[in-house]
């Protein structure tokens, strides 16, 4: 019925976290401790590391500090991260890069003096994005998959996680039940530690960025096991996902750094909309800001046909915006603009998510042997993350997971898992392949990313949501009934039913946590609670399963618990776009 | 310019002769590759397998043959393939798996062989045990300035996505299945001109030995259709002249291994 295999340490995904998780584990671990990385894709290709196009944020240049990137950080999150693993972000960023460049030999782009140079991104009081020219995360990525091939690592391709298998006791995890998608069979893995670095990306939204093999896999199966789960409701939309009709270009993100250099976003009626809502940083404020700006412009008719606005950088120059952002001017043309010399349609897109699995300083989760970092974690980034924070987050938190791993499994004996869970995992899995007729995966995908849109979005209220919980618990009952066609090998639409599944569990838990938060918060908007509520919401929202299991009735629990304000009080912080005492100051 | 298209996709797993299946697909102006496959899986087929991820001309998974031709499917669209008929094929020289689904292993077998892993010239401090302390404080990232010699090399060659097109288009290949192939040697050359790392001396012998250098012949195809723009052909030309010239200094006496190509002056 399935195969098995044994490892010290199981690395679920294949980008910056789990290649940095491995890597780290590795060298800490030493040539006895076996370290497997199970990848739904190829190793390095999948994944979102790779489709970082602006870049790394960290203190690079000692007029720049660590409290400066620190207290941006708090602020785009709108003091929702947790204080502790934030700092340890900005903190631990700047010996990441340098552990980049000199141990993986990452070659990031300079000043003339030689140095590393830094680009302007949005919600940041200083130009600390460090990049490759405009497509970062090739440079990454490539980078720490040579350095894994050069190691003693395990490598599984193909092989996607489908549940996260526990001991007898139910309360530890002890390895994974794995698909092996070319050949469509199944592998149990063994392991003392699992680490989820399976990346979120939420793609249960009409219009998303993510690479498309993402579907908040690793956050789902978490939620299976029993882990608590925090700030669920804040989805970060990106302002400027392509427009391109009928292709699945779609979505995919024209960088920050477009608008950091710049770029102008205008409505249909040639309006620069921005000085309607952030007169001091116009198309430089934090992404959730400008998004919002960008969907309230379409939703009030100041839209394009097509249903997006105009962003403009042609007046920065053809040669400046070939030779800055190479990467997006092919991308423009790939669709049939052209960044360089005209304007391109874009649309907020589903970009991020912020939460994702509770974890601490050690990356440790709620359950025993379980540990998470990067986008299935949550807590880094709060309630919105400032571009160039996201890579920042996976490498050092994967990194940091690695070390933590290579010790924890010291002496921790392995348990074995509860034959029945692996047998009732694979009947549940294979399920849609025996059926003569049945619900299309396709159509539910469909249905799901529409009603996400538009009852638990960019703008959300209690009603519609309530209405997005009822519909969520009616496609989870008709994913289950779905039909897969063909045989198990190499079935594209088998994994598409799969990733169906994990989009609705979570879409429930975004949902859900959205309705519990009654303010808005950064990414988070409820039009019937538009102001943000520091007295009451200084809070996390936390969810867990239920008894039950399931999205019905008493499903999921939701609970919310204090933030750790230990470094900066919201009253430190003044509300303008400056830090108190400090310039605002670009470099060239 | 919206019609139809016919795209003739080779079916078939492994140790099956292909077979050519037929599917209309529409045409919209924006619409690649990947679109029509897409189109085809949801529409007309969902049997047919092939991959895909990034959809942005990122990842380099999406690599196959339209009209014979490799090609990222993400980034070709169908208004510029000519014709009616769209061929689509999987990549030559790699195992298929199913239709248009290949295992890339002996592209990164060849790509392992040229230790792509960087090497620090000078090792990296160690330092405590403590989880605090991991992520170690190695030195600096070095200085270079970005019209430095060694960066013009690098620049030129490297946002390598390993998408394995050069590797199938590769006529060495064809007949020397051992060849490296123009992308590991792209990254070899990238990493011997790299004054931040060692190895350079093994990496030498190695693109000299007999999967080496010395087997290309400039067909020029790898440049042609590099989705990326990059130009393997001058790469492995470069590297033929790093390996004559160390083998005249060799010859005279005079030559000093170097850390790496643009240590040397």
């Amino acid at each position: 019925m399935h195969e098995s295999l044994t490892t010290d340490i199981l690395i679920l995904g294949g980008g910056g976290a789990a290649l940095c998780a491995a890597l780290h584990a590795k060298r800490r671990g030493g040539p006895a401790l076996t370290v497997t990385v199970a990848v739904k894709g190829l190793l390095a290709k999948s994944g979102c590391t790779r489709m970082v196009q602006g870049g790394y944020n960290a203190v690079l240049n000692p007029r720049d500090s660590l409290q400066r990137h620190f207290a941006d950080t708090i602020k785009g999150g709108a003091f929702l991260n947790d204080q502790e693993l934030a700092w340890m972000l900005v903190s631990r960023a700047p010996r990441m890069i340098a552990e980049m460049e000199t141990r993986y030999g990452c070659f990031f782009d300079r000043n003339p003096d030689g140095t590393i140079h830094q680009k302007a991104f949005g919600g940041q009081s200083y130009d600390r994005t460090i990049h490759r020219g405009d497509l970062t995360g090739i440079e990454i990525m490539e980078r720490l998959r040579d350095a894994v091939l050069g190691q003693d690592i395990r490598v599984l391709e193909d092989h996607r996680a489908v549940r996260l298998l526990r001991d007898r006791s139910g309360q530890r995890v002890c390895g994974a039940l794995l698909l092996d998608m070319r050949r469509g069979t199944f592998t149990v893995a063994r392991a003392r530690a699992v680490l989820l670095a399976t990346g979120g990306g939420p793609t249960m939204y009409k219009i998303s960025s993510p690479s498309r093999e993402k579907s908040m896999d690793g956050i789902a199966m978490a939620y299976e096991a029993g882990a608590v789960l925090m700030d669920m409701e804040m989805v970060q939309f990106h302002p400027s996902g392509i427009v391109v009709e009928g292709s699945e270009l779609h979505g995919a993100v024209i960088e920050e750094g477009v608008r950091g250099a710049g770029g102008r976003l205008y409505n249909a009626r040639g309006e620069r909309f921005m000085e309607r809502y952030d007169q001091a940083r116009l198309e430089r404020s934090m992404r959730d800001v400008v998004t919002r700006a960008c969907y309230l412009e379409i939703m009030e008719g100041r839209g394009t046909p097509a249903g997006g606005v105009w962003l403009d950088a042609s007046h920065l120059g053809k040669e400046f915006v070939e030779r800055e952002f190479p990467g997006m001017v092919e991308r423009t043309r790939a669709a049939g603009s052209d960044l360089a010399t005209g304007r391109v349609e874009v649309s907020p897109a589903a970009h991020f998510i912020m939460g994702g699995v509770r974890i601490d300083e050690r990356c440790r989760t709620s359950v025993e042997g379980l540990y998470a970092a990067g986008e299935d974690a949550s807590g880094v980034q709060g309630g919105n993350r400032l571009g160039g924070n996201g890579v920042a987050e996976s490498t050092v938190f994967g990194a940091l997971a690695g070390d933590v791993l290579a010790e924890d499994v010291v002496g921790r004996a392995p348990a074995a898992s509860e034959e029945g869970e692996v047998r009732r995992a694979i009947e549940e899995v294979t399920a849609p392949l025996g059926r003569d007729t049945g619900e299309d995966a396709y159509a539910l995908l469909d249905r799901l990313r529409a009603m996400m849109w538009e009852k638990a979005g960019v703008v959300r209220e209690a009603h519609a949501l309530e209405e997005a919980i009822a519909e969520l618990q009616d496609l989870e009952a008709r994913a289950e009934r779905v039909k897969v066609h063909g045989r198990p090998q190499a079935n594209l639409e088998w994994m598409l039913w799969l990733n169906l599944r994990s989009l609705v569990v979570t879409s429930a838990l975004v949902a859900r946590s959205a309705l519990a938060r009654t303010e808005s918060r950064a990414s988070h908007y409820r039009a019937d609670y538009p102001v943000q509520d520091d007295r009451s919401w200084l809070r996390h929202v936390e969810i867990r399963r239920g008894a039950n299991g399931g999205l019905g009735g008493d499903g999921p629990v939701v609970a919310t618990r204090p933030v750790r304000i230990t470094r900066l009080r919201p009253d430190q912080v003044p509300a303008g776009a400056e830090w108190p005492g400090v310039p605002v100051t670009h470099d060239e | 310019m919206s019609g139809e298209r016919i795209f003739r996709v080779a079916r078939g797993g492994a140790g099956e002769t292909a077979r050519y299946q037929e599917y209309r697909v529409p045409e919209g102006d924006r619409v690649t590759v990947l679109d029509g496959l897409l189109h085809i899986h949801r529409y007309l087929d969902r049997t047919l397998a092939f991959r895909y991820n990034c959809r942005a001309m990122m990842c380099g998974t999406c690599g196959l043959r339209v009209n014979g031709t490799e090609r990222l499917a993400c980034s070709t669209r169908l208004s510029a393939v000519p014709g009616r008929t769209v061929i689509v094929e999987p990549l030559r020289h790699l195992p298929l798996i199913q239709d248009l689904m290949v295992d890339f292993e002996p592209f990164f077998d060849a790509w392992r062989q040229v230790k792509p892993a960087f090497v620090p010239a000078r090792a990296p401090r160690e330092s405590g045990q403590a989880p605090d302390e991991s992520v170690r404080v190695p030195d600096e990232p070095a200085r270079i300035a970005p019209d430095a010699p060694e960066r013009q090399v690098i620049d030129r060659h490297r946002e390598c996505i390993s998408s394995a097109i050069c590797y199938s288009a590769c006529e060495v290949v064809s007949v020397s299945p051992e060849f490296l192939g123009p992308a590991a040697m792209t990254r070899a050359l990238c990493l011997i001109t790299d004054s931040r790392g060692g190895a350079r001396e093994e990496r030498l012998d190695l693109l000299n030995g007999e999967r080496g250098c010395w087997r290309c012949h400039t067909h020029t195809t790898c440049s042609e259709l590099c989705p990326k723009g990059l130009d393997p052909t001058a790469a492995i030309e470069q590297v033929k002249r790093i390996l004559v010239r160390r083998s005249l200094l060799k010859l005279v006496g005079v030559y000093r291994p170097a850390a790496s190509e643009s240590s040397r002056t």
